[in-house]
C-alpha cells in the first residue's frame, strides 16, 4: 500500500492502512464541476480511510458535497485532484469502462429511489449484475436465489418490480447489491422514500449485514438513521466537519 | 464480460424490451414490413419477367444464329435496313452448300393472313412459309400429327401445322388433324398441332398462335410482298461452344453470295438471342434499377422511423441506462442492447415483409407470370433488414451507450 501512496505525507496514514486492513484510501480528493461559466468546487480536499468491516455514515446540509463524495466513492466520478484507492486499485485514472467493472465487482449500491429496472422480474434484477460479470446462467441461480433468501423475498422472486411495496422493492436492490460480494455496499439515502416502520425494517437488514461482516457506507441527512453505524463523518462545504467513532 | 454471454444477454434484453411495447415494436416494424415488401415484389416481378422472357424465346435457340434483312433489335433510323436487298431463297440453298453441312440451314417467310374454318375466322395469323427443318432449329415439335416433311416442300403441298392456340380458337376439342382451314383465299390441309409454348412475353410474339406452311406453297397463297421474297434464314450451329467462330464463317459466306467487296458493310443482319437478352437487359436492368431506387426509398422511410423510436427508446429509458451502468454495464453492453432491440424489430419486420411478398408473389405467379421466391432472395431480404436494424439502430444506441451514469441516474 505505501508504495502506491502517491505523497510522503501520507506515510503516516499508510501505516494504519497495512495495520488495519483499509479497503478505501481517499486522499487529498477535489472535484471542481463547471456550471455554465461558474466553478463549483464540490469537494476541496478530503481525506479519508475506510477499514473492511465498518459501519460508516456520511452526513451534510445539501450542497457540502455528499453526494459528490458518494458518487466518487461508488466509482461513477473520478476526482479532479487526489487519489483513490479501493481495496489498492488506483480508480482516479481509470477509463469508463474499467470503473463499470470496478462498481460491478466491488460496490452494491443501494439507491433512495430503489432504482430496479422495470418491466423484469426481481430475479431477473438480482441477476443482471452477476450478466454484466459474466457469470455463465447454470452458476447464477444458485448465487441469485441466495441472494433474494437472504433478504427474505424468496416468495416473490417472479413477481415484477412494479407489483412490490417500497419496502419489498428496497430489500431486492440490497439483494441486488450483495449479489456480487461486494467489497462495500454504498447506501444513499436507503429510507427515504419508504415510512419510518418500514425503513426500520430496511436498517434491520442493513445492520444484520454489518454484523455478517459487510462494509458499509450510509449517506443521510437523518440522525436516526445515521445511529445505527458505528462511525459518522460529517461534510460541510466540500470539507470534513467532523470525523467520529462511536 | 464474455462476448457471448454479452450476445446473448442483450438480445435477451432487447427482447424484453420489445414484448413490453408491443403496439411501438409493430408500428416501427410497419415501416420494415412495407419496404421489404416493396422491395422485395419489386425483384420477385422483375425475376418474373425475365423467366416469361427467356421462355417465350426459348424456341429461338442459345445455338442458332439467324440472317435477316433487319435486325430484330433496331438502333437508328429505319431506312437504313429498309432500303437493304431481299434476302431470297437461292441465298440460302447456297450457304448451306457453302458450309459443307456444318450447321442446319433453314429458311423462312413471315406473313399475316386471316384464317378461317367453317363460321369461325381469325384474324392476323402469322403464317410462317418454312421447311422441314423448322422443328430442329426451333426446337417445337407437333403433339398431334406430324410437322411438315421434304416432300411436302419439294411438290408445293398446300398443308399446314397449326399452333395450339389456332387449333383451339378453331376446333374446340375435336381433333384439327384432316381438316381444310382457308388461310386467305386458299385451303389448306391440317396435319399436325404444335404443342403448347405457354405464356408470352408482353408484346412478343405468341407461338402458339402461328401456322407453319411449307415455304414453296407461301408465294402462290399469302403473295410476297410486291412479289419480293425476303427470306429469313435460320443455322443452327454444330455445337454451342463455337458460336461466334460459326457467326464469322456465317457473315463471311453471307459477304460472299451477296457479292460485298471488302469496303463494303454488311447488307445483312445476324441475329441471335444474345441480341434479345442483351436488349432486354439494357431495357429492364434500368426499369428494375429504377423500381430498386424507388422502393428502397421505402425502406429507407422505414429506417428512418426505426431510427426515430430508437431515439425514443433510449431518451425513454435514459434511468434505466444509468441503473444497468451503475452495477456494471459497460458501453458495449448498452451499445448491444439497443442495437439489437432495432434490428430484431427490423428483423422482425422483414420477415413479416417476406411473408407478405411471398403471398403476392404467389397472385403474380397465378395471374400473370412465373414468379417465384428464392432462398437468395430470402436471404438477401432477411440481410437487408438487419442491416437497416443495425444502420437505423446505431446513432440513439450509441447515444445511450456514452451516456455519463450520474446523469442518466438522476434523470426522471
Amino acid at each position: 500500500m505505501s508504495v502506491l501512496s502517491p505523497a510522503p505525507e501520507q506515510d503516516d496514514t499508510s501505516k494504519i492502512n497495512q495495520e488495519n486492513d483499509v479497503i478505501l484510501a481517499i486522499t487529498d480528493v477535489t472535484r471542481t464541476y463547471f456550471m455554465g461559466d461558474q466553478e463549483v468546487n464540490a469537494l476541496k480536499g478530503v481525506s479519508l480511510n475506510i477499514r473492511k468491516g465498518e459501519y460508516v455514515s456520511i452526513m451534510g446540509p445539501s450542497g457540502s458535497g455528499k453526494s459528490t463524495l458518494m458518487n466518487m466513492i461508488g466509482c461513477l466520478d473520478v476526482p479532479t485532484s487526489g487519489s483513490y484507492l479501493l481495496e489498492g486499485e488506483a480508480v482516479s485514472k481509470m477509463s469508463e469502462d474499467q470503473l463499470a467493472e470496478i462498481r460491478n465487482k466491488k460496490i452494491g449500491f443501494v439507491f433512495q429511489t430503489f432504482n430496479l429496472v422495470p418491466r423484469v422480474s426481481v430475479f431477473q434484477n438480482v441477476e443482471l449484475p452477476l450478466i454484466y460479470k459474466g457469470v455463465s446462467k447454470k452458476k447464477r441461480k444458485a448465487i441469485v436465489e441466495k441472494a433474494i433468501s437472504a433478504v427474505g423475498l424468496e416468495d416473490r422472486a417472479g413477481h415484477k418490480s412494479n407489483e412490490l411495496s417500497g419496502g419489498q422493492r428496497q430489500r431486492v436492490a440490497i439483494a441486488r447489491a450483495l449479489v456480487c460480494d461486494p467489497s462495500i455496499i454504498l447506501a444513499d439515502e436507503p429510507t427515504g422514500n419508504l415510512d419510518s416502520s418500514t425503513g426500520e425494517e430496511i436498517m434491520v437488514l442493513l445492520n444484520r449485514l454489518h454484523d455478517k461482516g459487510h462494509t458499509i457506507i450510509l449517506v443521510t441527512h437523518e440522525d436516526e438513521i445515521a445511529e445505527h453505524s458505528h462511525r459518522i463523518i460529517r461534510l460541510r462545504d466540500g470539507l470534513i466537519e467532523s470525523d467520529i467513532s462511536k | 464480460m464474455k462476448l457471448y454471454l454479452d450476445i446473448s444477454e442483450s438480445f435477451k434484453i432487447a427482447l424484453g424490451a420489445i414484448v413490453a411495447n408491443k403496439s411501438r415494436g409493430a408500428l416501427t416494424a410497419l415501416g420494415i414490413i412495407i419496404g421489404i415488401v416493396a422491395v422485395i415484389t419489386t425483384m420477385t416481378a422483375a425475376n418474373g419477367l425475365k423467366n416469361t422472357f427467356t421462355q417465350t424465346f426459348a424456341s429461338v435457340g442459345a445455338d442458332v444464329i439467324y440472317v435477316s434483312k433487319r435486325p430484330w433489335v433496331q438502333m437508328g433510323p429505319g431506312f437504313r435496313f429498309r432500303n437493304r436487298r431481299d434476302i431470297s431463297l437461292s441465298a440460302s440453298d447456297e450457304l448451306q452448300q457453302r458450309l459443307l453441312g456444318r450447321g442446319i440451314v433453314n429458311p423462312s417467310i413471315g406473313g399475316n393472313k386471316n384464317v378461317k374454318y367453317q363460321s369461325t375466322t381469325l384474324d392476323n395469323i402469322n403464317i410462317n412459309g418454312t421447311t422441314e427443318k423448322q422443328i430442329i432449329v426451333s426446337d417445337m415439335v407437333p403433339s398431334i400429327g406430324r410437322f411438315l416433311m421434304p416432300f411436302d416442300i419439294k411438290y408445293k403441298k398446300s398443308v399446314a401445322v397449326i399452333g395450339s392456340e389456332i387449333s383451339e380458337n378453331l376446333f374446340g376439342q375435336s381433333s384439327a388433324v384432316g381438316k381444310y382451314i382457308k388461310i386467305g383465299r386458299n385451303k389448306f390441309l391440317v396435319i399436325g398441332v404444335m404443342e403448347e409454348q405457354g405464356s408470352s412475353f408482353f408484346g412478343g410474339p405468341n407461338f402458339d398462335r402461328q401456322i407453319y406452311i411449307p415455304i414453296t406453297t407461301f408465294g402462290k397463297t399469302i403473295g410476297h410482298n410486291g412479289g419480293r421474297a425476303n427470306v429469313n434464314i435460320a443455322i443452327k450451329a454444330p455445337n454451342q461452344e463455337s458460336m461466334s467462330d460459326f457467326e464469322f464463317e456465317v457473315i463471311g459466306e453471307m459477304r460472299k453470295i451477296r457479292g460485298l467487296k471488302p469496303a463494303e458493310d454488311d447488307d445483312f443482319s445476324i441475329n441471335k438471342l444474345d441480341t434479345l437478352l442483351d436488349a432486354y437487359n439494357n431495357m429492364m436492368g434500368v426499369v428494375v434499377l429504377v423500381g430498386l431506387i424507388i422502393t428502397s426509398i421505402s425502406l429507407f422511410v422505414g429506417g428512418v422511423g426505426v431510427m426515430n423510436i430508437m431515439f425514443v427508446s433510449v431518451t425513454e429509458r435514459t434511468k434505466e441506462i444509468g441503473i444497468r451502468k451503475a452495477i456494471g454495464a459497460k458501453r458495449r453492453s448498452i451499445l448491444l442492447q439497443f442495437l439489437f432491440e432495432s434490428s430484431t424489430i427490423c428483423l422482425f419486420g422483414g420477415i413479416i415483409g417476406l411473408s407478405i411478398a411471398a403471398v403476392l408473389t404467389k397472385i403474380i405467379n397465378d395471374m400473370l407470370m412465373p414468379a417465384s421466391i428464392s432462398p437468395a432472395i430470402v436471404l438477401t431480404a432477411l440481410i437487408i433488414s438487419i442491416f437497416v436494424g443495425v444502420v437505423s439502430g446505431f446513432v440513439p444506441a450509441y447515444r445511450g451507450a456514452k451516456l455519463d451514469p450520474i446523469e442518466a441516474l438522476r434523470y426522471e
